[in-house]
């Protein structure tokens, strides 16, 4: 028995066996991430410009902390109400924070279709690329508020792809749009943007 | 042919179909280890002599535990909370849902307390919640239209917050559905067309929603062929056992469509309706379909016009040419509420200020119109419906549905990837 057990060990080598580690896709996962970077405050900046996303946030109940992100293991971005009601962009740390509401995208392959505009959220949804932990009212609102966000952040040759209708000029106009655009990006890229990457190394 | 990047389909709950289908039931409970199933049902079944019937059928091969039937038109967690309260202390070990859709939720949602633990169904909110294998469950349904006893999700209304809550497992699929012509037989006409134009409404919009795909397709032509050619004579020949397991058969394979394939802005619209006004479920349906197909025409006019083979049959689809095979479909749907509206002396609402309550009040009045638009943004059916779906855009169709008029198309909002 002993001399069998020897000659497999010798023959396989599992005392020397190497873990193996499951493979990465560094780039689509590094895209995904500063995605979900650009969102997460845009979606900070968007609670203060434009008056829907303040009302889907209003209506959202105190210190409500959601997450987007990829399964398993992220990356994610984490969005929450504070005391007063402000909305601020919190990271992509999960870890030690109460989550009311998480959205994860299923992979990253999935992840990476949606934040390259080739799959709209609600088609995502449609092919069961997310899944949701948590109150699913809410969970519709946070992907109201990505919708919006989109439509805010991107051209509208590409946000035609990430929305179901994009606003004609009767719902949004062209002037205010772009105001907003402007504003979100600014306030996207402030020196907060700074402080929270620096909370969260 | 349609085939998407990616779909996924399930259907795994057995079902049993057919005279003396009641009698197999002790024979599959006891392969699952159950003996003492708490039955669920609501009153008008068991004054109907249903929850008799399924008693003699049994024998004394089950010892059948407490029946409850004090369920609400809308299901409430309240009542799931209670009755999970009664299955624990009777010691019970499965259940019988006999009824529609309240029942039927109702029990999907007791089965999640009592196997689960834990003290509410408030605890299971959203999807993803439920991981776990349940407890035997056998639903029996007694009207031809909700198909919940091929869905993973049980909708449960929170009086308090006027929503309805999903609840979305796979876990939530029954392990037996029996259908039974003796189930449906006393079902009034008026209902019988109501529920099976609910389950018309579940197979059309699973055809033409973004959920679609090729398994969900044939289950939804099936079942819209069977609706088509028995419903109008089912109502006027009650009697008639052999077409009422057609139609209970046709909302069972609508069931499985919609299931898989989910469902768009009628329901949307509708569930919203019911959650605020408290109105049945399939007259919402009913009246809301033609609407969700002219709403939606300009993205899904091929697949609403492919619904004509299966609705008008193959005479009419080869005499209709293609481009006019939407619009066919959207008024043969309305001619189907007309004629039903006549075949139920008027029983069978048209329009939605046609609804009224049990004490003869219109349930939807004009003014509650803007409070429902601004509420349809919490139920997860506008995620699948293929055109945005915002309150102003539902107050349009809402306006339009309760005078009776078809909607005002250049009111339409378009934009987007098609």
């Amino acid at each position: 028995m002993k001399s069998i057990s020897k000659s497999v060990n010798k023959t396989l080598n599992i005392s020397r066996y190497p873990e193996i580690p499951p493979g990465t896709k560094l780039i689509k996962k590094g895209y995904v991430f500063v995605m979900l970077l650009i969102v997460g405050r845009a979606i900070e900046a968007a609670s203060k410009v434009d008056q829907s996303v303040k009302k889907i946030f209003g209506d959202l109940p105190e210190r409500f902390t959601f997450y987007l992100g990829v399964a398993p293991g992220g990356p994610y971005m984490v969005i929450g109400k504070d005391k007063q009601g402000n909305v601020k962009y919190l990271g992509w740390n999960l870890y030690g924070r109460k989550i009311d509401l998480g959205l994860d995208i299923k992979n990253l392959e999935s992840a990476f279709k949606v934040f390259t505009f080739q799959e709209s959220t609600a088609q995502a949804f449609a092919y069961d690329r997310f899944i949701v932990e948590g109150n699913l009212p809410q969970a519709l609102a946070v992907v109201r508020v990505i919708d919006i966000v989109e439509i805010h952040l991107l051209p509208k040759v590409i946000a035609r792809l990430a929305v179901k209708r994009y606003p004609k000029w009767s719902e949004l106009s062209p002037v205010k749009k772009h105001l907003n655009r402007v504003r979100i990006y600014l306030k996207s890229f402030s020196p907060g943007l700074i402080k929270v990457i620096y909370r969260n190394l | 042919m349609f085939m998407p990047d990616f779909y996924d389909f399930c259907s795994r709950a057995k079902t049993i179909s057919g005279e003396n289908a009641l009698e197999k039931i002790p024979g599959h409970l006891a392969g699952l280890n159950a003996n003492r199933p708490l039955i669920i049902t609501d009153k008008g079944v068991e004054d109907a002599g249903l929850i008799d019937m399924v008693r003699d059928a049994m024998g004394d091969e089950l010892q059948i535990g407490p029946v409850y039937n004090n369920i609400p038109v809308d299901s409430d967690y309240k009542v799931v909370d209670e009755i999970a309260g009664i299955y624990s202390r009777e010691s019970c070990d499965s259940i019988l849902a006999v009824g529609g859709g309240s029942v039927i939720d109702t029990a999907k949602g007791v089965n999640i307390v009592v196997s689960l633990g834990g003290g509410s169904l408030l605890d299971y909110q959203g999807a993803g919640k439920v991981r776990k294998r349940l407890n035997p469950l056998a639903i029996l349904p007694t009207t031809t239209g909700t198909g919940s006893e091929m869905t993973l999700v049980a909708v449960i209304a929170d009086p308090d917050r006027h929503v309805k809550m999903g609840f979305v497992s796979y876990f939530l699929l029954p392990d037996l559905a029996v259908l039974d012509p003796r189930l449906t037989k006393t079902l009034p006409p008026f209902l019988t067309a109501a529920t099976a134009m609910d389950a018309l409404s579940h197979a059309c919009e699973s055809y033409y929603c973004m959920e679609k795909n090729p398994l969900s397709d044939a289950f939804a032509l099936r079942a819209i062929r069977a609706i088509s050619e028995n419903l109008l004579h089912v109502v006027k020949n009650p009697d008639d056992t052999q077409a009422r397991l057609e139609l209970a058969n046709a909302s069972t394979m609508a069931g499985v469509a919609f299931s898989n394939s989910m469902v768009g802005m009628v329901h949307n619209i509708g569930h919203t309706i019911g959650a605020i006004c408290h109105v049945p479920h399939g007259n919402c349906m009913s009246i809301l379909m033609p609407y969700g197909m002219e709403y939606n025409l300009h993205r899904r006019a091929g697949y609403i016009g492919e619904l004509l083979f299966a609705l008008g049959g193959p005479e009419t689809y080869a005499q209709t040419r293609k481009n006019e095979r939407p619009e066919k479909v959207i008024a043969l749907v309305r001619r189907l509420n007309e004629d039903l509206h006549d075949a139920t002396d008027g029983k069978h609402p048209r329009f939605l200020k046609e609804i009224y309550n049990p004490q003869g009040e219109q349930a939807i009045p004009k003014s509650m119109l803007s409070e429902i638009a601004r509420n349809i943004m919490a139920d997860g059916a506008r995620m699948y419906n293929p055109e945005e779906l915002l309150p102003d855009d539902a107050r349009m169709v809402l306006e339009h549905a309760w005078e009776g008029t078809p909607l005002d198309r250049r009111k339409i909002k378009k934009g987007g990837k098609k």
